[in-house]
């Protein structure tokens, strides 16, 4: 079922799971979407995939953001995908940014990634929540 | 008019042509004048504002002849997959003509896991080197004679730094080598950690000024060459607060460490001479050379007025450079040489000791072995083709470059001063007054990004569409995860795991004697045990107060 996403501010859950600790991109992402007038949970560091799914299904989410720099990119997103379906969150935004080579974005994007931003203004990701959120079908 | 002569009309380069620059202050902010004068440096007082460089108060360079005494060190830093990799690059970059070595470790060690931590497995040997052992410390110097080499440890986290110095220690000892003999860095600066990476688990303020202390006091009596402590204004830089600032909230660190040094006993005189930074080489060029001066002239006013050090070793800021990797773009990331060129060359006018450019791909993986080439070369072509080497402090008497170290100081020390006020480090510390500091920087930074106020070529002007890394990328074997965790646990089995538990008990006897009852012998007995560094940093922990596992995720086996 398409959410109604219009009544209500779109909520966005953003993450950074694993050990990685550089949260600049995802501070200033943050406060990007907030002023676009989006709901925004922060849910931090150190986050495992099954925390981040708890989370984005007890929040209600629209969107789920993950930031990655040091490399976690390929190892957490199979996960985060998989608990996805599992939890029935196949109407949630996936989005995945940070700091990696562009050649992986391909790759993201077959495991079932929406989209990826590497180096990207933040207007571009506002653009696209607006563009895209709840426009996802659910499987089957 | 024919079709070519039509088109040739059209293109205009009028606006170009006249462009002027719109930001006229330093990535700081300082408003900067069109020309400065002598009337600039009117109230400028040789002898003792700049003096002579090798004079106190060093404004011109801790050496009297600079580069013409020894050229800085050619450092390039590696850490990737498993230590025997690492060591593969690490004579790598001997071959292509560093002077110096360093490794930075991987997020398993500096979280104090081992590799077959819950947690562990996708993160080890991702960015860095993972050392859980002595075993792995010696694959990792296969071949490199330590007592030949100058090696910077760089990890961030209290205790891993106590340990890896111990293993460092601990295999030069093994080879039938003199640890006296041992030349190189720890890094040690755990509290810098706290709020620049978010590296908070591991760095308890208490817990990480005793190992600080530790680490200091053991290498002030035993390894006159190692600098125990490198305070790393580099990574604090990362944050985006400016050049003032990384200046005042370093200091505001290292005198904290100065601090816990005297209160264990240790005369000034003792330890200062070794202190030792790591700066950052941002992109305006003349203001992180002017920062480079007015750092020298405001520690060792200091070191003199404040502790009354003795010793002009004491009172000399000898530092190491690492470009800013926040300059750099992941667009068109070949233009990062560019940057990291002028980055380096803002470090060999600013008077460093060892330099440390980036990859060009710093803004995408970590460096592969061409970038890491390229970084030794600007080096080189910096050291032997441009002749900036033959004069120290080439800079110095240029009426803008003495305004503009005045005018960085006078900013920092009015920071400093005011977290002075607050507390020092641990006030500001302990009421978030950094963090702040650094997302209000973080803040303007990205405004001034998005307003175009700042502009970064490839970033927010002149944009082309690209999809590949030129070059190619650090790919990570994914073989590093399975190789390291079955090698722990072979090491685990196999090892005299009596041996391990006595050393591991005496440990924890120790740890409990006090915060001033130096850990760092009873350390090495239990890395040279084959205790590993989870369960070493495990044992303080608990001795402390604190969870075994930083995550608590795990028990103490113990």
């Amino acid at each position: 079922m398409k959410k109604a996403v219009a009544a209500r501010n779109i909520r966005v859950l953003i993450a950074k799971v694993g050990l990685d600790g550089h949260d600049t991109g995802i501070k200033v992402l943050a406060t990007a979407l907030r002023q676009a007038g989006m709901e925004v949970i922060y849910l931090g560091l150190y986050q495992t995939p099954e925390g981040v799914i708890k989370s984005a299904v007890e929040e209600d989410v629209d969107v789920l953001g993950l930031s990655f720099l040091s490399g976690g990119q390929l190892t957490y997103t199979p996960k985060i995908v998989e608990m996805m379906r599992q939890s029935r969150l196949d109407n949630v935004l996936l989005l995945v940014g940070g700091v990696f080579p562009r050649e992986q974005i391909p790759a993201l994007r077959q495991m079932g990634v929406d989209q990826v931003f590497v180096g990207s203004p933040l207007e571009e990701i506002v653009s696209y929540i607006h563009a895209n959120v709840g426009r996802k079908q659910p499987a089957g | 008019m024919s079709d070519r002569v039509a088109d040739a009309a059209k293109l205009d380069l009028t606006e170009a042509y006249f462009e002027k620059p719109k930001r006229l202050q330093t990535a700081s902010g300082f408003p900067v004048k069109e020309l400065y004068t002598p009337e600039d440096l009117q109230a400028s007082d040789y002898p003792r504002n700049v003096g002579d460089a090798g004079s106190y108060p060093f404004t011109r360079g801790v050496h009297h002849n600079m580069y013409r005494g020894r050229f800085w060190t050619r450092r390039e830093v590696c850490g990737y997959d498993t230590p025997s990799s690492t060591n593969e690059r690490l004579r790598f970059l001997a071959e292509t003509g560093v002077s110096g070595l360093g490794f930075h470790i991987d997020l398993t060690t500096q979280f104090q896991m081992d590799a077959d931590h819950p947690r562990a497995e996708g993160e080890i040997g991702v960015v860095g080197v993972p050392l859980y052992s002595i075993e792995d410390m010696e694959d990792l110097v296969q071949g490199i004679a330590q007592d030949k080499v100058s090696m910077i440890i760089i990890e961030c986290s209290c205790i891993a730094s106590a340990v890896l110095l111990a293993q460092y220690i601990a295999v030069a000892e093994k080879r039938g080598l003199d640890p006296s003999k041992l030349r190189g860095t720890s890094m040690n600066d755990p509290l810098h950690g706290r709020i620049s990476c978010n590296f908070i688990p591991q760095n308890p303020i208490g817990l990480a000024l005793k190992m600080a202390t530790d680490i200091t006091e053991y290498c002030t009596k035993y390894m006159p060459f190692w600098n125990p402590t490198n305070v790393n204004m580099y990574d604090l830089r990362e944050t985006r607060i400016n050049a003032a600032q990384e200046i005042a909230f370093a200091f505001s660190i290292a005198t904290t460490y100065i601090d816990a040094a005297i209160q264990r006993g240790l005369d000034i005189d003792d330890f200062a001479p070794r202190r030792a930074f790591y700066v950052s080489a941002n992109i305006d060029f003349f203001e992180e050379i002017a920062k480079m001066r007015a750092a020298r002239r405001m520690w060792a006013r200091i070191m003199k007025e404040k502790y009354k050090a003795k010793s002009p070793d004491s009172w000399r800021f000898r530092f190491g450079v690492h470009t800013a990797g926040h300059s750099l773009t992941p667009q068109q990331p070949l233009n990062n040489i560019v940057r990291v060129a002028y980055e380096a060359l803002a470090a060999v006018l600013g008077g460093a000791q060892s330099i440390s450019p980036t990859g060009y791909d710093e803004p995408v993986a970590i460096p592969t072995e061409q970038a890491h080439a390229i970084a030794v070369r600007t080096q080189q072509i910096l050291a032997y083709e441009t002749g900036v080497t033959n004069v120290a402090d080439p800079l110095g008497g240029s009426y803008y470059i003495e305004s503009l170290t005045d005018r960085v100081e006078e900013e920092a020390g009015k920071i400093l001063a005011e977290i002075d006020e607050m507390g020092g480090a641990v006030g500001a510390l302990e009421s978030g007054w950094f963090i702040r500091q650094e997302e209000k920087a973080l803040q303007e930074w990205q405004e001034e990004i998005d307003a175009r106020k700042r502009i970064v070529v490839g970033l927010n002007s002149f944009v082309v569409p690209e999809d590949k890394t030129p070059g190619g990328y650090h790919a990570v074997d994914p073989r590093a995860q399975r190789l390291m965790i079955d090698k722990v646990r072979r090491l685990k089995d196999t090892r005299d795991n009596q041996r391990v538990r006595q050393a591991i008990d005496n440990l924890r006897r120790e740890a409990d004697k006090g915060e001033k009852h130096n850990l760092m012998p009873v350390i090495l007995d239990a890395v040279k045990a084959s205790a590993t560094l989870s369960e070493i940093a495990g044992t303080i922990r608990e001795a402390y107060g604190y969870s075994y596992d930083v995550l608590d995720v795990m028990k103490s086996p113990f």
